[in-house]
């Protein structure tokens, strides 16, 4: 038996080896994913393009003015004296958000009364609008407690929010999203390559020369999977390194646990490619189906919107989702310093779906090829 | 004991009966060939007595045992090469030879052994670092009987094994299954050639799923109850569809100039109103096959 698996993992090896493509889809291209995916997965919303009307001109307006855009949140673009110019401005996408400090500012604020500022913003990038809008909120509270501080000290009683940021202090959004990429990358390379490897001995006949040796379908499975989940573990290994070293995405917890865990989700990605083969009958099915399945799996995980957001109806079934799991373990590993305790649910659901899909697959390869 | 055998063998794939009833044994050292035309149901058959396909009815064993749940006592005597390419491209001749005889569960001395002798008999020792990708029609498919015969089968099944092989390869492929058999295998081939049913110790003549006839080839047609005769007219393709046409009439093809006819046994001179010279001629084995199929009484009882 350990034989015969070794002479299948052997052979494909082998074929792996003859064929440099391969060679590249397996190693090369998930880092040059992850190295092009970390850069440009980037939800920090910093920069946004501001132009500022301000049809006021006082020292106060230009105070106000000059604190807004001290950050790195607002990036000043312009001045525009007409507020209606500004809309022009975001119109034609220069800016995003139009700060417009009306006449009569400084005015109201010595006199005791409400100074009123307009924001208008550009809502087609939700995400950015939001941040910068609540930047803006922030901002506007920290300028009346600091004229509210001038003139004395505070009124008893006054509630005052300090937010303190664990595990991502400075939420640097690639130190989240990292893990995530580095799910769905090993997903998508040992799921596409164990569908079509399958399927190609589909497709070239060699399948029906080798179910007629005593070989059982346990075997040919375990063989030809091995290869690919050393290679997947590698990969696991390669994003983990490189997400240090490029994105400083921590590793604060076991490495083993984090390997272990790699071993796992393994078994469902490697099962699932399998099972894919087992139904389609030519490479090229195999690889639209990959498609078809890693989609939802990579959206249902919770790696690029949190679950919470997602309808209520769909929340439970993210928990048959490996994908969610392994990427609650590798940022509870990474980024949190979890440990076995801590992730044995995720660990546990791993192993069962693992070997569930496993034994399904040689079960479905077992009946015999109609 | 048989080596091989079929009994009510059926299969259906959707509405088409692909095999319809069909049993059949092959002794030790014996070759049998199944013939019959594209679409008569050999591969299908050739299948399910791999133990590649679940039959809907019947049963194969193999030197007496089932395939059922353990089919691993039935398949390390069975050798099969399917008609389709069914070898490794991108490895060598050796490669290919190796993986299959670890999967058999040779050891490496019985290998080296086995691959050495098996090489040198198909002639491919010159071969063994070529990719299988590279080599001619005939090299493959020996490659591929070969791989069939490393783990020293009793039972060989060969599906169209000479198709797409020139005819000198074709020859010494015959050459090569006749010494296995007179070594004590039994080999059961399928093929739609007629012409390679008399190099078959006994054929099995394939239609729609059933065995029309058995027997040996020879005897087949030295059974066969209906005339052969050759027509010659003027105009032989008016003839041949108004012959196409004819009840009394069971087979009709040109050949040269003439037409060759099979004629019901029974029927009034049907060739007179022509008015051309008729001549008999010896039937051969594709006459027998054509005569089967409009008439399953063309061939006599034995005895």
């Amino acid at each position: 038996m350990r034989v015969e698996i070794l002479s299948v993992a052997e052979k494909e090896v082998r074929q792996t080896l003859r064929d440099p493509r391969s060679l590249v889809v397996l190693v090369v291209a998930p880092l040059l994913q992850l190295i092009v995916l970390g850069f440009a997965v980037n939800l920090d919303v910093e920069h946004v393009e501001t132009v500022v009307a301000d049809a006021d001109r006082t020292a106060a307006s230009r105070a106000f003015v000059r604190g807004l855009l001290a950050g790195d949140t607002f990036a000043h673009v312009g001045d525009v004296t007409d507020p209606e110019d500004a809309i022009d401005r975001l119109a034609v996408g220069e800016a995003s958000v139009a700060v417009v400090v009306p006449r009569g500012f400084a005015r109201a604020l010595d006199s005791g009364r409400t100074a009123r500022v307009q924001v208008i913003s550009d809502g087609s990038d939700a995400q950015r609008t939001t941040v910068a809008q609540n930047a803006l909120g922030a901002y506007g509270a920290l300028f009346a407690a600091q004229r509210v501080r001038a003139l004395g000290p505070l009124p008893r009683g006054y509630p005052e929010v300090r937010p303190r940021v664990l595990y991502n202090p400075t939420l640097n959004s690639r130190v989240y999203f990292v893990p995530g990429v580095a799910a769905t990358l090993i997903l998508v390379v040992t799921l596409i390559v164990t569908a079509m490897g399958l399927a190609r001995e589909k497709e070239a006949g060699t399948l029906e020369q080798i179910l007629v040796t005593p070989l059982s379908p346990s075997a040919l499975v375990a063989g030809k999977t091995l290869p690919y989940a050393v290679i997947g573990l590698f990969d696991l290994g390669l994003v983990v390194v490189f997400g240090a070293l490029l994105f400083d995405v921590p590793i604060r917890g076991s490495l083993l646990l984090l390997f272990t865990a790699g071993a796992l989700y393994l078994l469902t990605t490697l099962g699932l490619g399998l099972l894919l083969a087992t139904v389609a009958r030519t490479q090229q099915q195999a690889f639209m189906g990959a498609f078809f399945v890693i989609l939802p799996m990579v959206l249902l995980s919770g790696f690029m919107s949190p679950i919470a957001n997602m309808p209520e109806a769909l929340q439970p079934w993210t928990l048959l989702d490996p994908v969610r799991h392994f990427v609650e373990v590798l940022r509870g590993v990474l980024l949190k310093g979890a440990g076995w305790r801590d992730l044995a649910p995720q660990l546990i659901a791993l192993a069962g779906m693992g070997l569930s899909i496993f034994v399904l697959s040689a079960r479905a390869l077992s009946r015999k090829l109609a | 004991m048989n080596a091989l055998e079929a009994l009510d063998l059926r299969r259906a794939f959707g509405g088409n009966q692909a095999v319809d009833g069909l049993s059949l044994r092959v002794p030790a050292g014996e070759l049998y060939g199944l013939v019959g035309p594209d679409g008569a149901g050999k591969t299908t058959t050739l299948r399910m007595l791999a133990g590649l396909l679940e039959p809907d009815g019947g049963e194969v064993l193999v030197n007496g045992r089932p395939f059922g749940t353990d089919a691993g006592p039935a398949r390390a005597v069975l050798g099969y090469m399917p008609q389709q390419y069914s070898l490794y491209g991108d490895l060598s001749v050796d490669e290919n030879l190796t993986f299959f005889g670890r999967l058999f569960g040779l050891s490496r001395a019985e290998r080296t052994e086995r691959m050495d002798r098996l090489l040198h008999i198909t002639r491919l020792t010159r071969f063994r670092d070529r990719r299988a990708e590279a080599l001619s029609g005939g090299m493959y498919k020996t490659l591929a009987l070969a791989c069939a015969l490393l783990h020293q089968p009793e039972v060989l099944l060969l599906d169209e094994p000479s198709n797409g092989v020139d005819p000198v390869s074709r020859r010494e492929l015959w050459d090569l299954l006749h010494d296995f058999v007179a070594g004590g295998m039994a080999v059961l081939l399928c093929t739609p050639y007629m012409d390679e049913a008399s190099l078959c110790h006994r054929v099995g003549l394939l239609h729609h799923g059933r065995l029309l006839a058995e027997g040996a080839p020879a005897d087949l047609v030295a059974r066969f109850r209906h005339p052969t005769l050759r027509l010659f007219v003027d105009d032989r393709d008016a003839a041949e569809s108004d012959l196409a046409a004819d009840d009394a009439i069971l087979a009709v093809s040109p050949e040269g100039a003439a037409l060759r006819v099979v004629v019901r046994r029974d029927a009034q001179d049907p060739l007179a109103r022509f008015g051309g010279r008729v001549e008999p001629v010896a039937a051969d084995f594709e006459d027998v096959f054509l005569g089967l199929v409009r008439d399953p009484t063309s061939v006599a009882a034995e005895g």
